[in-house]
């Protein structure tokens, strides 16, 4: 039972081509400790040295942004902040992709909705453009530096990103942001 | 001022910061756990350095093989004040150190390079 049980879970990721992936609390050392996974992985496979960072790049930046955002967050001393969210490596059709998955309040949503359709409507020249004076500008109010993470996750992508909120409650979203590399 | 010199670890440079030689250089990868407080120190001793030596030359060498975002905005903060140094007539001087075939840091050198019309700015590729 128990075997057949987690074989269907552990069938279902293999078939969706996921290469890495990760449910629960993020904290720095979880990221750091995929990454080296990660890397190692892409590494044993002879991925192309130039791809293999661009994926490093975008997965770092979405898991910051996870651990930095998630409205599902912990922070109590001594132990370090703990944020709950998804992280996921895969790949379909040959390309790779990074999906990161965390609750925001919905209240924020309109705003974070609006930056990612502004980075979505630019190209290669105007977002270089837009990551120059954002990395001048001080940081946005509530923000530790993620929109640039995010428009380095859409100059990395070699596609359009893809993102959508789902309700959950009354107050919280659940955000998705897949890249592919 | 005392030189900074700073072991490199797995998520964060190298870092030597030798004011008495005006001679400052990071190596290895950047993405440190926490961004601001590892750059924060290094921004704050070169503002005070060019304060007090506002006329000392400087050669600030960059070789890092992965940095992040918010390594990025550090980046371009010690940048602005290297330009501002060699505006009011500083010799300033940067090596932007990249392996040959690494378009991203090779792309990321030209984006910064745009940023300084003072100081000089230098691509130096090494042999992959």
């Amino acid at each position: 039972m128990l075997a057949q049980q987690y074989t269907a879970f552990h069938q279902a990721i293999r078939e969706n081509g996921i290469i890495l992936s990760f449910s629960g609390f993020v904290s720095e050392k979880v990221m750091f400790s995929l990454g080296e996974v990660l890397r190692a992985r892409m590494q044993q496979e002879e991925t192309d040295t130039g791809i293999a960072k661009r994926v490093f790049s975008i997965f770092v930046e979405q898991a910051q942004n996870v651990i930095r955002y998630s409205a599902n967050r912990i922070a109590k001393e001594p132990t370090p902040p703990l944020s709950a969210g998804m992280i996921i490596v895969g790949i379909e059709e040959g390309r790779f992709f990074v999906v990161c998955g965390n609750e925001v309040l919905r209240r924020d949503v309109p705003v974070l909705q609006g930056r990612l359709d502004l980075l979505a409507g630019m190209n290669a020249e105007e977002l270089k453009a837009h990551y120059r004076v954002k990395l001048k500008e001080p940081p946005e109010e509530g923000s530790l530096g993620g929109s640039i993470g995010l428009i380095e996750i859409v100059r990395r992508a070699s596609a359009p990103v893809e993102f959508d909120f789902q309700d959950v409650g009354a107050d919280l979203s659940f955000f998705c942001l897949k890249a592919y590399i | 001022m005392d030189r900074i010199l700073l072991e490199a670890t797995d998520r964060s440079p190298k870092v030597d910061f030798d004011f008495a030689g005006g001679r400052f250089a990071l190596e290895g990868e950047a993405y440190p756990e926490d961004a601001a407080a590892f750059f924060g120190p290094l921004l704050q001793g070169l503002k005070q350095h060019v304060q007090a030596q506002p006329a000392a030359a400087i050669r600030f060498d960059v070789a890092l093989s992965y940095f992040n975002s918010s390594s990025a905005k550090a980046l371009m903060n010690l940048f602005m004040v290297l330009e501002e140094a060699a505006a009011a007539g500083a010799a300033v001087a940067i090596g932007w150190h990249y392996q040959e075939g690494d378009d991203s840091l090779q792309e990321a050198g030209e984006d910064f390079s745009a940023d300084f019309t003072h100081a000089r700015f230098e691509m130096i590729e090494t042999p992959a």
